[in-house]
């Protein structure tokens, strides 16, 4: 079936009805939100560990705060309501299937919560606001200011980035300080990075690898906030300053700001898995991203585990999943000792 | 008498500054005085809230933007300006 050339009202349908096969409800819900300019053949997850036998089905609920900063707001849109015609709304609904899509087809997760947790996002909130977050509850979005930021619902990977500290939080729980909350921030961007990856069917060497790309307003010198490939190059801008990642345990920033630097150093174990997604090639998700998927579910992370700990983790789980000697296991070693973390 | 905000965090991690002295701005001791530093909460640890340190002449404390409220609102946006 090609779903690219079917009404989108069809789709609709099909999405929502509980009559219809599973997988091709599932297929019609992604179909809705691809455009056919960014991938014109259909692409789907194909690592799942056995073949599908239950069609994980998205809850969504979109609140608008009406440029105020009070929690949840208003509901305008629910699950399989249709579109509201406000673009931020629809917008924000849509990236929520399709992160939620992605986590179902790539890893069989169902949710944030791997057991179906409904997914709540608040948009439209404060005024000027130059921020999206996870209040452990829900995802909440600001529309930007307009002339640095534009609104934090435009970008995929924000929405996968936020929804994802959700998914760190039900499962290594890693605390939001130092180096354990730098790697709770490299997840967020690293799975962010993936969504958008596998939404455009790109393989590693296609991928930009960076995150954010869009949420600078025009005129801000800056491709975007991060960059996976080269920290400390998104943006160099008189009024943002310079974009602060390092690349390497040299360059580790000691400070408290931050929660300790969370969303500075996690420049260090970002290049990390872009080192061993482009070593391994292909589809990054496949195998870097499950590597890096299994330790951060697995339960074996202790909450405060620093870098050298989650560097040994996923060497762990390669040599689990591929052997002490396959090339897999190689890559995740030499990407960590890349970024001069020793194992 | 100086106040220094400095704002952290938040998705983009993008620090932002702002100092205002009472010399120059006669509104800061009014909203200083209604303010307690030492009755502030921890700021928690939400993944990409923002955080304030906010320096009272030596006086410091950190705040998380969901514990940003009344006056000590006032005063961090009234420092760091349109940028809070």
């Amino acid at each position: 079936m090609r779903c690219t050339i079917v009404p989108p009202h069809m789709l609709e349908h099909v999405a929502h009805d509980p009559a219809a096969d599973p997988a091709l409800r599932a297929m019609a819900r992604r179909s809705l939100v691809l455009s056919a300019a960014q991938r014109v053949e259909r692409r789907v997850g194909p690592v799942a560990p056995s073949p599908p036998t239950e069609d994980f089905v998205p809850k969504r609920t979109i609140n608008d705060a009406a440029n105020q900063e009070t929690l949840p707001g208003r509901t305008v849109r629910a699950e399989g309501a249709p579109a509201t015609g406000d673009r931020v709304v629809d917008q924000a609904y849509e990236w929520l299937g399709v992160t939620f899509d992605f986590f179902e087809a790539a890893y069989r997760r169902d949710s944030i919560d791997g057991a179906g947790l409904p997914m709540i996002s608040t948009v439209h909130y404060g005024r000027d606001y130059d921020n999206a977050f996870w209040n452990g509850e829900q995802m909440v979005y600001g529309d930007g200011d307009g002339v640095l930021f534009t609104a934090f619902t435009g970008p995929l990977d924000v929405t996968g980035h936020e929804l994802t500290h959700g998914v760190t939080q039900y499962t290594a729980a890693l605390e939001y300080f130092g180096q354990s909350g730098a790697l709770n921030e490299s997840a967020s961007d690293v799975f962010g990075s993936l969504i958008k990856q596998w939404h455009l069917g790109q393989t590693a060497d296609q991928a930009d690898w960076l995150i954010g790309q869009g949420l600078l307003a025009e005129g801000v010198n800056g491709v975007a906030l991060r960059s996976m490939k080269e920290p400390g190059t998104a943006y160099d801008d008189p009024r943002l300053g310079k974009d602060p990642q390092p690349g390497h345990m040299d360059d580790y920033v000691d400070t408290y700001r931050d929660n300790g630097g969370v969303h500075i150093n996690s420049g260090i174990p970002n290049r990390a898995f872009h080192l061993a997604a482009t070593t391994l090639g292909g589809n990054a998700w496949e195998k870097a991203g499950r590597v890096w998927y299994d330790t951060l579910t697995g339960g074996k992370l202790s909450p405060t585990i620093d870098f050298a700990g989650f560097a040994a983790a996923t060497v762990a789980t390669a040599t689990g999943l591929y052997g002490a000697d396959a090339a897999e296991t190689t890559a995740v070693r030499n990407a960590w000792t890349g970024v001069g973390v020793s194992l | 008498m100086k106040v220094t905000v400095i704002r952290s965090g938040g998705f983009a991690g993008v620090q932002r500054r702002g100092e205002s002295d009472s010399g120059k701005d006669p509104l800061l001791a009014r909203l200083v005085d209604r303010v307690d530093l030492t009755s502030v909460p921890p700021p928690g640890r939400i993944p990409d809230q923002f955080l304030y340190d906010i320096d009272i002449d030596g006086d410091t404390a950190t705040v998380g933007e969901a514990q940003l409220n009344g006056p000590l609102r006032e005063l961090v946006h009234h420092v760091l300006g349109r940028a809070g």
